[in-house]
């Protein structure tokens, strides 16, 4: 992975977390929308603006890619950059937790 | 029907006046039509509502023009048209649940946003204005022409006072994108 991409994701911002987390199967920018919605009890609602540029960037910094279309809605899924980008977050995550929880148990 | 028109003036900087006006005037019984020729908005008479009004400025979004609408009516907002760039949306309050939406919900995105406004628009029209303005200001100094100089010069500072605005809301988001 380069530098610049590890640089822009990690940290990255919840959007963006989320957005690869639905990716990681195949969906449309709504369709995520959607997913991200209910895995948050509709704390999160990613409105189209954001959603729209968020995938552009993402597919453009090839953590995305485009699969097909379906009634004019683009599918995309993660690449296996994504995935690592992902995991990546994933640590620095879990540091944070357990850091916290040490330091207020 | 009568129709209202209303002359009203938004630099770059004033986007959310623009989009507050928009809603101000749905609230009391006028819908906006479109926008057009110089700054010429049009209404016709509606049931007060409370709408809220957006605009999105992304040149990803004049390139893939189907994919990009269907994203904004798949989340309920109504494409009304384009003008200077700009795509104009709107969304009933009704229609939102809970807290007020908007077509950006994070800072990250709101910035993006504004970095090509910046780019397609600040620099470009900042340029040819700057070219075309300091040129005819010198050459009427020169000439003694103090009063097309004065003109002019209000010109510029109103140039530089729209620049310096659109700067001042970039970093107040940039600020708060950072808290």
């Amino acid at each position: 992975m380069d530098a610049h991409i590890r640089k822009v994701y990690v940290p990255m911002t919840e959007t963006a977390f989320y957005i690869l987390l639905c990716l990681q199967t195949p969906n449309h920018g709504y369709g995520v929308v959607q997913r991200v919605e209910e895995m948050t009890g509709g704390e999160i609602r990613l409105a189209p603006g954001t959603m729209y540029g968020s995938l552009s960037k993402m597919e453009r910094d090839g953590l995305i890619r485009f699969v097909r279309e379906e009634d004019k809605r683009k599918i995309y899924e993660s690449t296996q950059t994504g995935r690592e980008v992902l995991q990546l977050e994933l640590k620095r995550i879990e540091r944070l937790y357990r850091n916290a929880k040490e330091a207020l148990s | 029907m009568k129709e209202k028109r209303v002359w009203k003036f938004f630099s770059i900087a004033e986007q959310e006046k623009e989009q507050a006006f928009l809603r101000q005037m749905h609230r009391a019984g006028w819908k906006f039509v479109r926008v057009g020729g110089l700054c010429v908005y049009h209404f016709v008479p509606c049931e007060p509502e409370d709408v809220v009004y957006q605009l999105d400025y992304n040149p990803e979004g004049w390139a893939h023009r189907a994919e990009y609408l269907q994203m904004f009516r798949d989340c309920g907002w109504e494409y009304l048209q384009d003008y200077l760039g700009y795509a104009y949306f709107r969304k009933p309050a009704a229609a939102m649940r809970g807290e007020e939406e908007e077509i950006f919900s994070d800072d990250a995105s709101r910035l993006q946003m504004l970095r090509h406004v910046f780019r397609w628009r600040v620099i470009p029209l900042g340029l040819l204005l700057l070219l075309a303005l300091v040129p005819l200001y010198v050459g009427a100094l020169c000439d003694r022409a103090y009063g097309i100089a004065a003109g002019l010069g209000v010109l510029l500072l109103f140039c530089v006072y729209v620049v310096a605005s659109f700067a001042a809301a970039y970093f107040r988001c940039k600020r708060g994108a950072e808290k």
